[in-house]
């Protein structure tokens, strides 16, 4: 529903023409930004640490290098994470175990930062997630005809049951070739279950792949606050700036304090399959 | 207070019984090429100083002492009609007037048109001059009522292409849309560059801003009351157009002579064969019915029965559709039961309805929703003697909410069916009103309406830990509710009070104060609503919305009353006003009620009009200065803003000059300040995203919309003894070429193919304008 607002700009605006401009924006305060996950795999936990920036800025975001970042479980185990232990410029802003671990289905993980004294703190379920029964894939004749990237047409294909007794939410991300792939740079995969029966049957990829490619698919629970998150950020990023759609506003997050962003614990469902002709 | 009020009512209609001595002159009046009645037409007697104006429905009743009078019928646009009635007995007087349009040449006709602008003791309404709107520069040479609405003093739009508008700082929901007493709840085609009403079929709009009658309620900010044509009743006539955009036909013509007439009108868009001609599949139309029938048998009993289905539907490429639209049914009856006592019997049905709808073996769905209403009216005039008109009336609507259904339209789709579950309302209304004389000075309009409003079931109530915590929702209990059993039930008095003061020749000042409840509220969070925006009763959680405004003005008029210039002030202050939380989830929602916040607002302004309605050249000047706020506990950290339609000035411009038979020109100006928008304040990196930082709802406002439209009528000479009359518009739309800011949105940089450039954390702002300069043809005909 929240892409009904896109097509109706779209629907509205078969006459209209846009142009960038330039605005004169009020400034505030730098804000704290923390991404984090922790999922039931190993190699997938990390916290990321930066700042907001004004709207102009160019290049990366600054970021925190001197944050202290622990991670605790509902056992009271505690995660230390530690900046950039590789210390590639590449990971600068990324915090790692310090000593590896995976997260535990059930359990219910808290996350604390301490930027500059300040005490950012979030807490989050790792729920389960529904195996991915299979993977297949069939070419998509539409963009066959006329694809938008060269030689690529096929469609992967998912197959799953969404268990009807419990209410879940999900989040899924599709790589092609090892590399994570959107379509669009404010498309997020994410659904609830209300309007979902127990057969989820050749659910088709919104990418298409090429003969010879490897795609992924990977399927991660979020709580409800993560699927709330998630939504908010798929409307912020669609945002047609109020006019049809709700005024633009920040995604209600986990973390406290004022902190952007969001702390995520998932169990992970990985799938992999090559596309043959 | 109601008690109060009734008491005082009796008391004057028992006054009323006691003046049995005197007698009664009324009737109809009515146009004498095509017998439609008019409305608004001044009835006065210059002997005693005293008269009356036609209602809605063209009737006037005056009672007197016996004698013999003079008296004058004067409308708008027709000639003068004087006659010398003698009184010694009930006379019933059907008064035809002559369009000055349909006048030979040679004849000149004295007269002196009575001040009704002045005289009048309405307040804050305005008419539209349907015969100047037809000679204005129009979109796509679309005629559109709601376009001219919005360039009115106090009438505030949120962007050109909407058909929203949004009066005296209240929201688009709070405007009451009527087409021949039935409501449209979405009055949008093509989301919104063109409105419902086929202007053809359209006899009289009025716009009431504020100093609402009694007879009106359910909406805070306004009524828009459309009615249209009864249809010739003297002749067979064929009416048509044929535009950019769409073409229209109307026939109409008499059942019987003098006696019943039909009309019916059809219009449909054809960008969707422009499409299809084009190898397109995508489709986008819509179409307008309009259709009436009436029995006039006599004065006593007369009969109507009118129709409107409208339609719009996309279709992209067979795999994604939506459609709207809105159909109503009007039953009338008028009946005198005496000289003096009209009544007024409607039962009425409304319905709205979308649809949403995805193709796909795997996920396909068909998401659907509607609201359906059945009202029944009775209103009564009783026409006590000249100083005093007594209203008073019973309205009682029932409505049924159906928000959403999901369902599957394929068998392999993950899709189960879903249905958010009915709401019922019950809408009680009473209203009495006297509109009483004092002095030659002095007119007072005094009344009550009293509104009792049940949400019912069957329902299921959800109660909640904390009702307003959207995020984490905890419901505690379920209440449920039987069919037809009470689930909330709010009673309010609606005082409305509107008094005029003659203080000169041709000059008045006017106050008004009115308080309005409105009950059904509309679930759009955006600026300007869609058609997928549902209603939602007041209830459980949602409590009425009230509106209290007080107005004054002063009103003159010049030059014979060729010049027309009002000024009025008002201040609205509006509690319980319905907005939401910041990220509210509006569709398909069980627990909507967590998304409600509800709050205060307040309005004030200054409206200045001058309007001149004859000679060569006609048109308006209207400027308002106004200021629009709100503050809602859980919005905007609880600090106020202004609301999104908040434009300190905006000034309209309207002209039509007649160079000659053949050639009308028409011009239209307008000039807003820019309308508030929220803005990102900076940006942040998250995943492979770059979200805005948002601080402030409505902190920045968009430059300046301003816009000029020209036209240019030719109506060729006729041709004696044909009965063909072809007409030519050429209209432009947006003259020079003004990029209006519709909106403003914020993505990741990205080239003119759409791909991302840069480092791909760069961002920018786009504005989207809409129209170009456009040019536009059509033909009209009539024969």
């Amino acid at each position: 529903m929240k892409n009904i607002f896109t097509i109706i700009l779209v629907a509205v605006v078969f006459l209209s023409c846009e142009k960038s401009v330039l605005l004169d924006l009020n400034q505030t305060q730098p804000r704290v930004i923390i991404e984090g996950l922790v999922t039931n795999q190993p190699g997938y936990q990390y916290v990321k640490v930066s700042r907001s920036s004004a709207f102009y800025h160019t290049g990366d975001a600054p970021v925190v290098e001197d944050a202290t970042v622990i991670v605790t479980d509902d056992d009271g185990n505690e995660f230390l994470f530690i900046h950039s232990p590789g210390n590639d410029s590449d990971s600068s802003g990324y915090y790692l175990p310090a000593v590896p671990f995976t997260g535990v289905i059930g359990k219910t993980y808290s996350l604390s930062v301490v930027v500059d004294g300040e005490n950012f703190e979030a807490t989050d379920v790792l729920n389960p997630v529904t195996k991915i029964d299979s993977l297949s894939y069939r070419v998509d004749e539409e963009e066959r005809k006329d694809p938008v990237d060269e030689g690529k047409f096929y469609e992967v294909l998912l197959y799953a049951n969404e268990p009807q007794q419990t209410t879940d939410f999900y989040l899924f991300k599709f790589y092609r070739n090892d590399s994570l792939m959107v379509d669009g740079d404010t498309d997020i995969y994410y659904a609830d279950d209300e309007a979902l029966g127990e057969d989820i049957d050749a659910v088709p990829s919104p990418l298409y792949y090429a003969p010879g490619d490897v795609a992924d698919v990977e399927m991660y629970s979020i709580s409800r606050a993560g699927f709330v998150f998630y939504n908010d950020l798929q409307t912020l990023l669609t945002s047609d700036g109020g006019l049809f759609s709700q005024p633009p506003s920040n995604s209600r997050t986990n973390l406290s304090n004022g902190a952007l962003g969001y702390f995520q614990t998932s169990a992970l469902e990985k799938r992999r399959i090559t596309i043959k002709e | 207070m109601l008690y109060k009020s009734l008491f005082a009512f009796l008391m004057l209609l028992s006054f009323a019984a006691s003046a049995q001595d005197k007698v009664t002159l009324n009737g109809y009046v009515k146009d004498s090429a095509n017998g439609e009645e008019l409305i608004g037409v001044s009835v006065y007697l210059p002997l005693l100083k005293a008269g009356t104006i036609s209602n809605a429905y063209g009737f006037y009743s005056l009672t007197l002492p016996p004698g013999t009078y003079e008296i004058q019928y004067t409308y708008v646009g027709y000639a003068v009609q004087t006659v010398t009635v003698t009184l010694d007995k009930d006379v019933a007087n059907n008064i035809e007037l002559v369009d000055k349009a349909e006048m030979i040449d040679e004849v000149v006709i004295s007269e002196k048109r009575v001040d009704e602008n002045v005289v009048s003791l309405q307040m804050s309404k305005n008419t539209l001059d349907l015969d100047r709107v037809r000679k204005l520069p129009a979109l796509f040479g679309e005629v559109d009522i709601i376009k001219n609405i919005q360039m009115l003093p106090g009438v505030i739009t949120a962007g050109e292409g909407t058909s929203s508008f949004y009066v005296r700082g209240g929201s688009a929901d709070q405007n009451l849309i009527l087409i021949d007493e039935a409501p449209i709840y979405d009055p949008s085609h093509l989301f919104g560059l063109f409105s419902v009403f086929n202007a053809d079929v359209i006899k009289d709009a009025e716009l009431y801003k504020g100093g609402i009658p009694a007879k009106y309620g359910g909406r805070l900010s306004s009524i828009l009351e459309v009615r249209t044509k009864d249809g010739n009743n003297k002749e067979f006539k064929v009416n048509g157009g044929i535009g950019s955009m769409a073409s229209r036909i109307m026939i109409e013509g008499p059942l019987k002579k003098d006696k019943s007439s039909f009309i019916i009108s059809a219009r449909r868009s054809y960008v969707d064969l422009f499409l299809k001609a084009a190898n397109q599949d995508n489709l986008v139309s819509f179409y307008d019915i309009n259709a009436k029938v009436n029995l006039k048998g006599n004065n006593n009993n007369r009969f109507f029965a009118a129709f409107y289905a409208g339609r719009d539907d996309f279709k992209f490429a067979d795999e994604f559709g939506f459609a709207w639209g809105n159909k109503t049914a009007t039953f009338r009856w008028n009946h005198l039961f005496s000289e003096r006592l009209f009544s007024n019997a409607t039962i009425i049905a409304s319905n709205f309805d979308y649809k949403l709808e995805l193709n796909d073996p795997a996920q396909g769905f068909n998401w659907t929703s509607n609201l359906q209403e059945l009202s029944v009216k009775y209103d009564l005039a009783y026409f006590i003697n000249t100083n005093n008109e007594l209203t008073f009336g019973y309205h009682l609507t029932g409505r049924r909410f159906s928000p959403g259904r999901i369902a599957p339209n394929t068998d392999g789709s993950i899709f189960e069916e879903v249905e958010l579950q009915h709401m019922y309302a019950l809408d009680h209304a009473l209203y009495v009103s006297n509109q009483q004389r004092l002095s030659d000075k002095f007119t007072l309009d005094y009344g009550v309406r009293l509104s009792i409003f049940q949400n019912i079931g069957s329902s299921d109530v959800y109660t909640y830990d904390d009702p307003t915590d959207n995020l984490e929702i905890v419901r505690t209990d379920t209440i449920h509710y039987k069919r037809w059993e009470n689930i909330k039930t709010y009673i309010n008095v609606e005082p409305r009070i509107a008094l005029r003061y003659m203080i000169g020749e041709g000059q008045s000042v006017k106050l008004s104060y009115n308080r309005m409840v409105q009950n059904t509220h509309l679930i759009a969070a955006g600026t300007v609503p869609v058609p997928f925006n549902t209603w939602n009763p007041s209830g459980y959680y949602l409590k009425p919305q009230l509106a209290d405004q007080v107005a004054a003005g002063y009103f003159r008029n010049f030059r014979d009353n060729v010049y027309e210039f009002s000024a009025e002030a008002y201040y609205k202050d509006i509690k319980n006003v319905t907005d939401f939380a910041d990220n509210a989830d509006i569709f398909f929602n069980e627990d909507l009620s967590t998304e409600f916040r509800q709050g205060k607002a307040w309005a004030y302004g200054l409206e200045l009009m001058l309007t001149k309605k004859e000679g060569k050249l006609t048109g308006s000047v209207g400027y308002t200065l106004s200021k629009a706020m709100r503050k809602v506990d859980g919005v905007n950290l609880d600090r106020e803003f202004a609301a999104n339609y908040d434009r300190r000035h905006v000034a309209n411009i309207q002209a039509a000059y007649d160079l000659n038979a053949r050639w009308t020109f028409g011009a239209n100006f307008t000039f807003s300040t820019g309308r508030p928008t929220t803005l990102p304040t900076g940006k942040f990196e998250f995943q492979d995203y770059n979200p805005d930082v948002i601080s402030e709802r409505n902190g920045y406002r968009l430059p300046a919309f301003h816009r000029l439209d020209l036209s240019a009528t030719l109506t060729p000479r006729k041709n004696a003894g044909r009965k063909w009359h072809g007409q030519w518009v050429f209209a432009v739309y947006n003259a020079y070429n003004r990029a209006n800011p519709f909106t403003i949105y914020t993505r990741t940089a990205q080239n003119g193919d759409g791909d991302v450039i840069g480092d791909g954390r760069t961002k920018e702002a786009r504005m989207i304008y809409l129209f170009p300069i456009l040019p536009s043809v059509t033909y009209n005909f009539k024969f």
